[in-house]
């Protein structure tokens, strides 16, 4: 240990790394920093003092900012967003792109730095630092619409900044403590804003779009980056934030259940896992709102795993992305006859998020489920579980089933190359390690005392699980018998993107044309009044005017006389 | 790049050959009746084994085979009716070109 470090969080090499990549045009030296800043990130990791730890204080203008804390919660997190930083590295090892490195690193170290923030006004810059910095992964794909869902995306999340700081500043206000911690509540208006800011990033119900929206449109390598932190970021928030606060249990339980419908009908592939993670983080939401020990080791063990198999899923599709040049779901098919290496790291993907028995998804999601029905949310239960054969549907068998194999296109292209091969066959290996050797996770979760005396692998958890999922197999396997299973074919489905895309659009463009006609016509009487007016001026004080016309004396001097008599009267009878 | 006809058999990478049964019909025909079989079969488990289960609906014979087949049917069926059917739209809807769900490296 080295008391030294004490006070440097892991997120400062991968930040640092970001900015020196950026300076750096040679692309080796900045593949070489995106494989060491997560190792030296681990190492601090390691080196952190065991127990609670509070370091990395900094004074700043009158504000005291906590840069380290390092605790339960927040251990799990760091430990997965810096093995995520290093796969996904891995992974864009033969791209050369600068400012994709360069966001990529400051994005991950970002992440990270939010992760360990002990205060709300560090979370608020790592917050914001997140958003700033991944937006490059989407702008990266450099084409229009890859373009204006940046935009789209950047917009939402600044807007979740700004909340996040609004409801802390109103919050300080109140209570004098920019504290983030268990004392932030959704009765109080600063918490209530916290909480919604929370909300956008981790995707909740109508808040949720610019995550199918943007996922899909990023680059290969930023769409498996983007999925690993920032949802990931604001379930940790919640966590460590709202842990028990009931709302969160529903929330949960309809963020599992929607997007499954989107997802049965969607043709791009990277879409349905982008609907397919809401789905997933609904199962985290649900944990955390529940609060107890055992459901805050399934939300932080949902996410630990859920990182991983996610990731290799998107991984996967990318390599498809990379060879066939699409991941449309009507023009692929047959490819485990040209990439079989990674049509096996996407099966193994597809069975853990599947909670296979075996796989990481079945220690974590296990955890989740019988805490939710240990607390007597019955009903919750029975949508988890119909959520989980959603989950077999579009991430268990479709991805698999219509990229690799359903009908042969014809495709014969190269295996993804070495390096993403070697990033999938990590995540692969740690998908199937931890599903066998689950306790090395439940040593990790926040509550691992807890932890440790569920037993996943109980014969009843087994025939229930394989229950399930070959129900559900068989479902899939008669609806394709009967033709009642949906042809895949080119098309978008609306969701609450339609609301501000379109409805929000048209209205705008509406009111401008309005405005525009209102504003026309108001000159038009502006310069009316203007031209009447001044004709009449004219004809009254021009040379030619009323006034210089010549008046009868006699009238005049009549109105003289008068004049006179009300000014002596008024002369007169004042006091 | 594409071969629609399949007649480019050496282009298939070599590691993949050894598993060219997985997409011959008689299997696709055929799966059906494997989960059936092994639907039924971990369902048959239940009448000699009681499971127990934190809820008690979970604790009734095939509950689980049953949840999941009515759910994957549910899934599916709003997906296509609702989904597809209300909201679904053509490719260009958006930005009026077919660039929208597209992403590149």
């Amino acid at each position: 240990m080295i008391e030294a470090l004490y006070d440097v969080s892991p997120a400062w090499p991968v930040i640092i790394a970001g900015l020196l990549a950026a300076a750096f045009p040679m692309h080796y030296v900045r593949k070489g920093l995106a494989l060491i800043a997560p190792v030296l990130a681990v190492f601090l990791w390691f080196n952190a003092p065991s127990g609670d730890h509070l370091g990395g204080i900094i004074e700043l203008g009158g504000f005291t900012l906590e840069t380290f804390r390092f605790d339960g919660l927040s251990r799990i997190w760091g430990l997965i967003f810096i093995i995520a930083a290093f796969i996904n590295a891995l992974y864009g090892l033969h791209e050369k792109d600068r400012i994709a490195d360069a966001s990529g690193l400051i994005y991950a170290g970002a992440g990270l730095g939010a992760v360990f923030a002990g205060d709300l006004l560090s979370l608020f810059f790592f917050w914001e630092l997140t958003a700033i910095s991944s937006v490059f992964l989407i702008w990266g794909a450099r084409n229009q619409a890859a373009y204006k869902a940046g935009l789209r995306y950047l917009a939402i999340h600044v807007l979740s900044g700004v909340l996040l700081l609004t409801g802390a500043v109103i919050r300080a206000s109140e209570t004098g403590s920019w504290a983030f911690d268990e004392s932030l509540s959704i009765e109080t208006l600063g918490g209530f804003l916290i909480f919604i800011a929370f909300g956008i990033k981790c995707a909740f119900p109508f808040l949720h779009n610019w995550l199918q929206d943007a996922y899909p449109k990023a680059t290969i390598t930023g769409a498996v980056v983007l999925s690993a932190f920032t949802t990931k970021l604001a379930v940790y928030a919640l966590a460590r934030g709202y842990a028990g606060t009931e709302q969160l249990i529903w929330i949960g339980a309809v963020m599992t259940a929607f997007p499954v419908f989107f997802a049965v009908v969607e043709n791009d592939l990277r879409k349905v896992l982008s609907y397919s993670l809401n789905n997933q983080l609904g199962f985290m939401v649900v944990g955390i709102g529940v609060g107890t020990e055992l459901a805050i080791n399934g939300a932080a063990a949902h996410a630990f795993v859920h990182i991983i198999y996610k990731a290799l899923l998107f991984m996967s599709m990318g390599a498809v992305l990379l060879r066939v040049g699409t991941v449309k779901a009507s023009e692929l098919g047959g490819l485990f006859k040209s990439m079989p290496a990674t049509t096996i790291f996407c099966l193994i993907g597809a069975a853990s998020i599947s909670a296979f028995p075996l796989f990481s998804g079945f220690v974590a999601k296990a955890l989740t489920l019988a805490a939710v029905a240990q607390e007597g949310h019955w009903m919750v239960w029975l949508v988890l579980v119909f959520a989980s054969a959603g989950v077999l549907e579009h991430s268990g068998i479709k991805i698999p089933y219509f990229a690799f194999f359903s009908h042969d296109r014809g495709h014969r292209v190269r295996e993804a190359p070495v390096n993403m091969l070697m990033a999938m066959g990590i995540a692969a290996l740690i998908c199937i390690y931890v599903g066998i050797n689950y306790g090395v996770l439940y040593e990790l979760v926040p509550f691992p005392e807890a932890a440790l005396y569920y037993q996943p692998y109980t014969f009843d958890h087994i025939v229930g699980q394989m229950q399930l999922l070959l129900g559900a197999m068989f479902a899939f396997a008669f609806l394709v018998r009967m033709k009642w299973y949906p042809d895949e074919k080119r098309g978008v489905n609306l969701d609450t993107d339609w609301i501000y895309r379109r409805f929000l659009a048209n209205t705008l463009t509406w009111g401008h044309a309005m405005f525009g006609r209102f504003w026309a016509s108001i000159s038009n009487l502006v310069s009316g009044v203007k031209s009447r007016t001044g004709g009449k001026l004219f004809e009254v004080f021009s040379p030619i005017g009323a006034l210089s016309r010549d008046i009868p004396s006699g009238l005049l001097a009549i109105w003289t006389s008068a004049l006179l008599a009300i000014v002596l009267l008024i002369a007169y009878l004042s006091p | 790049m594409s071969d629609p006809n399949g007649k480019h058999d050496e282009l298939i990478h070599p590691a993949a050959r050894p598993f060219l049964w997985l997409d011959a019909p008689w299997l696709k025909s055929s799966m059906i009746w494997i989960f059936l079989v092994a639907t039924l079969g971990l369902v048959a488990v239940d009448f000699v084994h009681h499971r127990h289960e934190y809820v008690e609906l979970a604790e009734f014979y095939g509950f689980y085979a049953m949840w999941g087949f009515g759910a994957f049917v549910l899934a599916v069926m709003i997906g296509w009716w609702v989904i597809r059917g209300l909201l679904g739209r053509p490719e260009d809807y958006w930005d009026g070109d077919n660039t929208d769900e597209e992403g590149q490296s």
